[in-house]
């Protein structure tokens, strides 16, 4: 369960959220939407604790995040996805090394050290297992800049799955494919994560897609939240024109 | 405005330092003795021996192929030990004085960093030939001492270049995984150090290419490797000799240095999966990844050429007992405080008038000569490069900037690259004590040499930069019917003007610390006051001469190290 209470975030005079008060129940699929700056990436960034809040607070499981010792935060985020916008992959490593990268908290360095040098065969299994579904499993020893942009944002996706969340966190997935590839994408994601029950928050900048794959969306513009229901509720091409 | 600056400033600078050193261009021209140096010397230059030159030596039935063996092992041997110890220094204070394992900044960490950054480059600012009288004085000849004095200073280097590599990365893959409860650590060797890769490997390789020359001068003290042979054989009068370990030595050089530049190929493209036949299973794709062989080959002979290094000899300490070894120590640590604080039972309110004493009747002058050799040499690098660029730079050479004269640029431009490599691989040590015997006993062929290899450098550097630039200007003057050196002047010179200056300050350095040991030669400066006190056991004033020596360099750099990072932040 993660809640957001009057959460405000400012960097000097620019206030990038102002008070926002959400409340996300778990297995809930819930995309972010509206114009570019409108504070969707913030937004995410509070939800993993990567940007603490300038006011107000954010709780997992009723726990504010701000209060808890670096110790204290690391099983927690380790229960929370994220795919950034960049992906974050490293281009020069193979697709089953990026995708072991999911389980870095469980690991450990030393853990994490022989996954990038002699993978067992187990992991690889499990790691091979996982691509099929995300439909990428022949690339999973290719070096990740040999694949397509689409390809790679799987290997993000599978990433994400292999750390076996309970929260994902993916901020413009599709910001990168033609559509056809981004409506394939979404739905893998949704698909998987309601499988898997696990909740997912994405912000996307595609209106359609949000209608068509998500039950609850969340429209933001300047850092407020202004209008939070469901798709057919709510107008969401009134978000898009100038205030 | 600021570019006509920098040439009449430099230019200054350049007729000052000649002042300053009594650079006499008269000089420039030898004596007949030299002359005939010179003409023997070169002479011999196509007929490298195959034999010992000695008839003596030729009828004992010693095998001359052999002694090129053991002597060019034992060079790349003592530096492939070196720059083992090297790394670990380097990979060590690399990651600590790197931002890129941090979880979050705090106060504990910024001192961390800072204080292993100063570490790492004061290691660095004393030359390895000093870190090797230092250590010979402190405990007497051994290959371990050697070793170590080479180990120090390149650690040092590789700990301040791989921590600035690191964190130039981008940091992404490493966030995600902190955000996701990762470790810094974790963070560190699966989002920053692997794409760091090519350019730590390609470093560490051009750091051991360093390497292997700087063993080769240990010669100079000694030490049975080639610079060793080179002496001796000049002393003997037996040039072919020397121009057998030289093509030796320019060979294992020029060698790494193609290699490091495949490995950066290799490293950065990777390799293709092969077909997969049958089905698609996880085992039938492990046998069908790309793997390159070449990659695994080279870490395979890199390894085993540290291990053959290691185990080369047995005798690391020379076979000198330990108590000797500490009696030399005792001896040394005593006599390194400065003479009168001695003499007054370790009354140090003495030391301020020995020192002003030193600096006044020599250290100034030392320093001054110093640093005005440095200075001198890269200027003349620079200009040297800056003539050869027009005809070094193979984008130049394309087929529309021909002219008539095609073949004889072409030519040029092959020659200049050639003579850059070759210049590139010769130590400035052994060039200047080469030139030495030409010139005789006057600072310049400690200029030239310096000038020599870093103009090398510079020209290979200079060559890459306007190859890699834009076509747009080059296109645009062309069509309006411009010659080639107006294309050179008016628009890629201009255009690369801040990455030029860049490389020049970053040769600077260099220059700075190789001349705080040209001296050692015999001409006056820093090196020659450390080789007259080491003649005389002087220990107190040895270490003076290098600790000013290290502070000289220590300036250098942290003057590069400023100019540099406000050039970066400009457009080029």
């Amino acid at each position: 369960m993660l809640e957001l209470k009057s959460a405000t975030l400012r960097y000097g005079d620019l206030t990038a959220l102002d008070s926002i008060d959400l409340s996300i129940t778990p297995g809930e699929q819930i995309c972010l939407i509206g114009p570019s700056g409108c504070g969707k990436t913030s937004l995410l960034g509070l939800m993993n604790h990567r940007l603490t809040a300038t006011s107000g607070q954010v709780l997992f499981d009723d726990r504010d995040l701000a209060d808890l010792s670096p110790g204290a935060l690391r099983p927690i985020r380790s229960t929370i996805a994220w795919i950034p916008q960049t992906l974050g992959l490293v281009e020069n490593l193979r697709v089953h090394q990026n995708v072991a990268c999911g389980r870095a908290a469980q690991k450990g360095f030393w853990g994490l050290l022989r996954s990038l040098g002699w993978m067992s065969r187990k992991e690889k299994e499990k790691i091979f297992h996982l691509l099929k579904e995300v439909g990428i499993e022949e690339k999973i020893f290719t070096r990740v800049d040999q694949l397509s942009g689409g390809q790679q944002q799987r290997v993000a996706i599978a990433r994400a799955l292999y750390q076996q969340p309970s929260i994902i966190l993916a901020d413009e997935p599709v910001s990168s494919v033609d559509p056809k590839r981004a409506r394939d994408l979404i739905a893998l994601l949704t698909t998987l994560a309601h499988r898997e029950k696990q909740t997912l928050v994405a912000s996307l900048h595609d209106v359609g897609l949000a209608k068509k794959y998500f039950k609850r969306i969340i429209g933001l513009r300047a850092g407020r939240v202004v209008m939070d229901g469901r798709p057919e509720e709510l107008d969401l091409d009134s978000l898009y024109q100038s205030a | 405005m600021r570019k006509r600056w920098f040439f009449v400033v430099g230019a200054m600078l350049l007729l000052a330092g000649l002042w300053i050193l009594e650079a006499d261009p008269g000089k420039l021209i030898p004596g007949a003795g030299g002359r005939a140096v010179a003409r023997d010397f070169l002479g011999s230059a196509l007929r490298p021996a195959f034999d010992f030159e000695d008839e003596g030596m030729r009828e004992s039935g010693a095998s001359f192929a052999s002694k090129l063996i053991r002597v060019t092992g034992l060079t790349i041997g003592y530096a492939m030990v070196a720059i083992s110890l090297a790394l670990v220094i380097g990979l060590v204070g690399g990651v600590l004085g790197s931002r890129s394992w941090w979880t979050r900044p705090s106060f504990a960490r910024r001192i961390l960093r800072a204080s292993v950054r100063l570490l790492a480059t004061a290691l660095r600012s004393v030359h390895e030939l000093m870190w090797a009288l230092l250590f010979l004085s402190a405990v007497g000849t051994s290959p371990l001492a050697i070793v170590l004095a080479i180990a120090l200073p390149f650690g040092g280097t590789l700990a301040k270049v791989f921590s600035e590599l690191l964190d130039e990365q981008d940091q992404s893959t490493a966030e995600v995984i902190r955000a996701t409860g990762g470790g810094g650590l974790a963070g560190l060797v699966a989002g920053v150090i692997p794409r760091a890769l090519p350019d730590l490997s390609t470093y560490f390789l051009y750091r051991l290419e360093c390497a292997i020359r700087s063993s080769a001068v240990m010669g100079f003290v000694g030490i049975p490797t080639i610079g060793y042979e080179i002496t001796t054989a000049f002393q003997d009068g037996h040039y072919r000799e020397i121009w057998t370990y030289l093509y030796l030595l320019w060979g294992v050089v020029i060698f790494l240095e193609w290699w490091g530049a495949r490995i950066r190929k290799s490293l950065g493209k990777g390799v293709a999966a092969k077909a997969v036949r049958g089905p698609i299973d996880l085992a039938s794709l492990w046998r069908a990844r790309g793997t390159s062989r070449f990659l695994r080959g080279s870490l395979l002979l890199l390894l085993g050429a540290v291990m053959l290094g290691w185990t080369m000899t047995d005798r690391w300490d020379s076979g000198v007992r330990w108590q000797q070894r500490m009696a030399h120590l005792e001896r040394f640590t005593d006599e390194i405080v400065p003479y009168p604080v001695r003499e007054a039972d370790g009354d140090w309110a003495r030391f301020p008038s020995w020192l002003s004493e030193k600096l006044s009747t020599e250290g100034y002058e030392a320093i001054s000569r110093t640093f005005h050799l440095a200075t001198v040499a890269a200027l003349l690098a620079g200009t040297l490069a800056l003539g050869g660029i027009r005809f070094a730079a193979r984008s130049l050479a394309s087929p529309e900037h021909q002219s008539s004269h095609t073949w004889i640029s072409k030519g040029t431009g092959m020659l200049l690259r050639g003579g850059a490599m070759v210049a590139r691989a010769m130590p400035e040590f052994i060039l200047a004590f080469l030139l030495l015997g030409v010139f005789g006993p006057t600072v310049w062929p400690l200029i030239l040499a310096l000038a020599i290899h870093n103009g090398g450098i510079l020209l290979r550097l200079g060559s890459e930069v306007i190859d890699n630039l834009p076509e747009g200007s080059r296109a645009v003057i062309h069509a309006q019917g411009g010659r080639k050196s107006a294309l050179v002047l008016a628009s890629l010179l201009p255009e690369s003007f801040n990455r030029l200056v860049l490389f020049l300050f970053y040769r600077w350095e260099s220059c700075m610390r190789e001349a705080t040991v040209l001296g050692m030669l015999g001409i006056l400066s820093l090196g020659s006051l450390i080789s007259d006190a080491r003649a005389l056991f002087y220990y107190d004033e040895i270490l003076l001469w290098v600790a000013l020596g290290a502070v000289l360099v220590f300036v250098g750099d942290l003057t590069s190290d400023w100019v540099r990072s406000r050039l970066r932040g400009k457009a080029f």
